[in-house]
């Protein structure tokens, strides 16, 4: 037998957690838990490189799959293996927390192990979801994951952190039990089909699952990743969460979990339903723009740091989103492209804004300027940080929005250029929370002595700021292992779909997807009628 | 009389020699002498548990009216596991209130081997006889602590509301007698079958007032009221007993009786308990949210989980058949460790049950507050633990049965309820004490009892094939 590689990776934080325990509670312990954390966070992220390396990325199968029986009475396996997109979200994973781990090695006092502790079993909880190709394994570490960034919002947090955690717990909560329930429908259909029960990702791609199932089934998934992601409205629990969450939650958070409900997207809900996925597409595409626009728009008018950067992320992954359902190549590959920028660019911001809130204990804007006097080398490391969260040539944002864009245009130009208008925002509420904070006069007495980048701090940004500029020249780096799983997932909906159905413009669409709610048999004709006019106009 | 006629009773019939041996022990101790009597009570669930091994698979019968099957095997051993954990977490209250230990663990036994007794009798009277030994026994552990006005007070609202649900469901087996001449369920089962298809309005009043008394039993809405007020004037660890032995053993005679002898009538009684089960989820979750006391509020958590298992009856069909038994050993399991927690917490001048104690347990006792947290997040029904399991297996069979409108309630539910739950978790984890050094040290041996506890949540929650595969096949020896 191969060494089970990917079990190691998932499994390695979760021991380090265990030999945490063991580490004496008092302050030297406290150092130890530290860096044992550090330590094995980082033997992680060497594991990742590792696979990477032995890779294949001209293959868009799964590769280093592993399979046991888990619960063989249901068809229940530890199925584990990658495709290129969901290595590369890994990587992205192991990179971060470290880094995030650094990035609070100071700002936390109390607790530290419980801590370290937590955010380690954060991590395994995360790559599990990534490595999933059972869906009842994806729903355990998906549902697992959710408690302990509960603890970490919680215990570690700012004022208002009960709160913030409930709700993020809840909220996610709320949205996944509907999945579960989909789940065990599409394995209780798998049954109806062929005898046996299956969770198997692989064997429910091939099923075919009834028009009106598929309906209720993308809306129980959909609804769970739309609360993840957050796509508008869904939103409102990410605002509170990221800026009660210690810096490195916020980090974790906004790196990490939030792709899970784009990675959703497009390793589960599109593929497993895609007629549903290619009905509701314009839907989705319709609310990923509201989000573009009103989170830019919500994040220019804050007056604190934390909370713009949260909104721009709700503004960056309607980005993503969108390229999803844009449903061809470009658009895919761009949303998952951003995914990882996405990662980089508010990852970073969040490690610089815990930076400033560590010197000063206040994450408002008003509170700083002309900090480039004081700190030169920090304000360096957030200008291009910024840039490349605005999307810059040559930094990492641009390349995403660049073909998630091109995507959008190609599947309908109107969504495109509603889009294209959050790209100017971003750039207006980025910039001028960026010159409010660095330029001008020292106007208020306790910036004039602050201490600029510690050795640690150091260590911490440039990795950032190394692949920030690495992902904006050489994409293709990252972008060969994901094409061919991109195309894969694309062909896997458009099997059933000959050509694209775009549901007759908003409204008609719209009063459509109400119908499949309380009338599957009118939905289903009326994807029926739709397809046929395509078909017409084709011919 | 052929000696092997004995067989099916001898796992009761240990634990009620515990029973009388720790009676006897009582009243041979010197006032102040103290006895090992929580250790008769183990030794005689171990007998119980050996002679349920050895009978596993036999179908052994006695008297006609007690089947040893391995369903009532299988609910025989939950109530072992119950028993074992319940002695287990019972020490810090009898020795902290000066509660009598000899009565106390006769009560117990006394009320398992009642249980024992109804997971197995086949035959509706002996149903009666098993509820009435073990109601009577647990109707005086309610109000074992005889200078509270709130333990008499609860004590008494239980014996009440207990005595007036007997009546109910003696007058169903009245009523079932009258139709088909037999108290036997293998003989009602097969004189309902040929009774043909519509149903008669006699057949209606029995099946009403069966379920009805076992709705009372389960603690089902409507029928729920006594049970706040019993678990918060019974001693914790009693509470834990009530809420798992009860109900494992009401809800084996509920699945013997609905499912077996009156399966024919399903079209008449699944309505009804589709809306009882509809009910007692939404009730328990929501009514649980306002509370501030914690017995109350895992009563209101009973109820809802009464209601989780009254999903799993309803869905009981070749995937969900294995879901009740698995759910009866995975709440057991993980509420017994709940009330544990609070058991330990629970000392003469404070009982540190009010959601206000817990503030800062994580503090001054990292480990229990870790458990209680186990406990807690598995009730919620979150993975990795016992309860996501057993919640994922009831939510199957109901999708798979048709009933999805009952698996939404059910999810939504476990949603609402896991609110109430973390505000433990808050209080032990986030919210600061003002004065430390509140809670009582922990016992050895309750300390174990809550390990095991959350060992064998951990076990269910990550490795549970091969109990759901026992599950599974004892549930198919009756239906």
């Amino acid at each position: 037998m191969p060494f089970p590689i990917l079990t190691s990776i998932v499994a390695l934080p979760a021991v380090g957690a265990l030999l945490l325990l063991l580490v004496r509670g008092d302050e030297q312990g406290d150092r130890l838990a530290r860096q044992i954390a550090l330590v094995v966070s980082i033997l992680v992220f060497a594991e990742t490189l590792l696979l990477w390396s032995r890779f294949n990325p001209a293959s868009a199968d799964f590769q280093f799959v592993e399979r046991h029986a888990w619960i063989p009475a249901f068809g229940i396996s530890y199925a584990i293996g990658i495709d290129g997109i969901s290595l590369m979200l890994i990587v992205l994973t192991a990179f971060l927390t470290p880094l995030a781990l650094l990035g609070s090695w100071e700002s936390v006092h109390r607790r530290t192990r419980a801590f370290c502790a937590f955010i380690l079993l954060l991590e395994t909880a995360m790559l599990g979801v990534f490595v999933s190709l059972d869906l009842f394994l994806f729903y355990v570490f998906w549902d697992a994951m959710l408690i302990p960034m509960y603890f970490l919002i919680g215990i570690w947090g700012y004022d208002r952190r009960i709160y913030a955690a409930v709700k993020f717990l809840l909220y996610t909560m709320a949205g996944s039990v509907l999945m579960l329930l989909a789940i065990i429908g599409l394995a209780v259909l798998y049954n109806a089909t062929t005898g046996e029960y299956s969770f198997d990702l692989v064997k429910l791609y091939a099923l075919q699952v009834p028009d009106h199932l598929q309906f209720w089934f993308f809306l129980a998934f959909a609804l769970a990743f739309a609360i993840k992601v957050p796509l508008f409205p869904f939103h409102t629990w990410l605002p509170d969460a990221h800026v009660e969450a210690p810096t490195a939650g916020s980090v974790i958070l906004a790196g990490v979990l939030l792709k899970m409900g784009t990675y959703g997207f497009v390793r589960f809900a599109f593929p497993l339903f895609p007629r549903a996925a290619v009905f509701f597409a314009p839907a989705l595409a319709t609310l990923a723009i509201i989000g573009i626009i009103y989170g830019a728009l919500v994040a220019m008018v804050q007056p604190d740091m934390k909370k713009l950067v949260a909104y721009s992320s709700v503004s960056h992954l309607g980005f993503v989103v969108l390229g999803i359902a844009a449903l061809n190549a470009q658009g895919v590959q761009g949303a998952v492209y951003q995914m990882l920028n996405h990662g980089v660019s508010t990852g970073g911001l969040f490690l610089i804004v815990g930076m400033l809130s560590d010197r000063r204990h206040t994450r408002l804007i008003g509170e700083f300027g002309g900090l480039k006097k004081v700190m030169p080398h920090l304000v360096a490391a957030f200008l291009i940080v910024t840039l490349s969260s605005i999307g810059l040539p040559g930094l990492n944002g641009f390349v995403g929005e660049f073909l998630i864009l091109l995507g959008a245009f190609r599947a309908d130009a109107k969504m495109a250029a509603f889009a294209a208008t959050g790209v100017i925002l971003s750039a207006t509420y980025m910039l001028w929370m960026f010159q409010r904070v660095n330029y001008g006069a020292v106007t208020n007495d306790k910036n004039r002595n602050l201490p600029d980048l510690a050795p640690r701090e150091w260590a911490v940004l440039v990795p950032i700021v190394a692949l920030a500029v690495l992902m904006g020249v050489a994409p293709n780096l990252f972008l060969n292992p994901i094409a061919p799983s991109v195309d894969h997932m694309l062909s896997q909906v458009q099997q059933q779909i000959p050509a694209r159905v775009r549901a007759d413009g908003g409204p008609a669409g719209h009063a459509v997807a109400l119908a499949g709610f309380t009338h599957p048999e009118a939905a289903r004709s009326a994807i029926a009628r739709i397809e046929g006019s395509r078909a017409e106009t084709t011919r | 009389m052929n000696p092997g006629a004995l067989n099916a009773i001898v796992p009761m019939a240990c634990v009620a020699a515990a029973g009388l041996a720790a009676m006897m022990a009582e009243a041979f101790r010197a006032p102040d002498e103290r006895m090992p009597i929580a250790g008769l009570g183990l030794v005689g669930l171990a007998g119980a548990a050996l002679a349920s091994i050895a009978l596993w698979g036999h179908n052994a019968s006695s008297f006609g009216v007690v089947v040893a099957d391995n369903f009532g095997l299988f609910v025989t051993a939950v109530l072992i596991v119950v028993g074992v954990l319940s002695i287990g977490i019972s020490g810090p209250s009898i020795e902290r209130e000066g509660l009598p230990a000899g009565e106390y663990y006769a009560l117990m036994l006394f009320a398992i081997s009642g249980m024992m007794l109804m997971a197995t009798a086949s035959d509706l009277l002996v149903i009666f006889l098993a509820l009435e030994v073990l109601s009577l026994a647990v109707y005086v552990l309610t109000g074992i602590r005889r200078t509270s006005s709130t333990a008499v007070e609860s004590a008494f609202k239980y014996f009440l509301l207990g005595a007036f649900s007997s009546a109910f469901f003696l007058y169903g087996i009245a009523f079932t007698y009258g139709l088909t001449g037999s108290t036997r369920l293998d003989r009602v089962g097969s004189l309902v079958a040929a009774q043909g298809m519509s149903p008669t309005p006699m057949q209606l009043v029995a099946v009403g007032l069966l379920l009805v008394g076992f709705a009372f039993k389960v603690s089902a809405i409507p029928f729920h009221m006594w049970t706040p007020d019993a678990y918060e004037g019974a001693p914790p660890a009693v509470a834990g007993f009530m809420s798992t032995g009860v109900k494992a053993a009401a809800f084996a005679a509920f699945a013997r009786v609905f499912l077996a002898a009156l399966d024919p009538l399903r079209g008449e009684w699944s309505a009804a308990v589709w809306v009882i089960a509809a009910a007692t989820m939404i009730g328990g979750t929501v009514v649980g949210v306002a509370q501030s006391n914690v017995k109350r509020m895992l009563a209101y958590s009973s109820i809802a989980h009464a209601g989780y298992l009254l999903v799993a009856l309803l869905a009981a069909n070749d995937v969900g058949k294995g879901a009740i038994l698995f759910y009866l050993l995975a709440y057991a399991v993980t509420n017994i460790g709940a009330f544990g927690v609070i058991a330990v917490l629970d000392s003469a001048d404070r009982p540190n049950d009010q959601l206000k104690d817990y503030a800062g347990l994580w503090n001054e006792r990292p480990g229990l507050a870790a458990m209680m947290t186990i406990f807690l997040l598995s009730l919620g029904g979150f993975p990795p633990f016992a309860g996501f399991i057993a919640k994922w297996y009831v939510f199957s069979a109901a999708v798979k049965a048709g009933y999805s409108w009952l698996a939404i309630i059910g999810v939504l539910t476990s949603v609402v309820s896991v609110f109430f739950y973390l505000r433990i978790v808050v209080m032990m984890y986030m919210t600061d004490t003002e004065a430390p050094a509140r809670f009582p040290g922990i016992p050895r041996i309750a300390g174990a009892a809550l390990v095991v506890s959350a060992i064998l949540v951990f076990y269910l929650g990550v490795l549970p094939t091969q109990v759901m595969d026992w599950a599974a096949a004892s549930i198919a020896t009756i239906f």
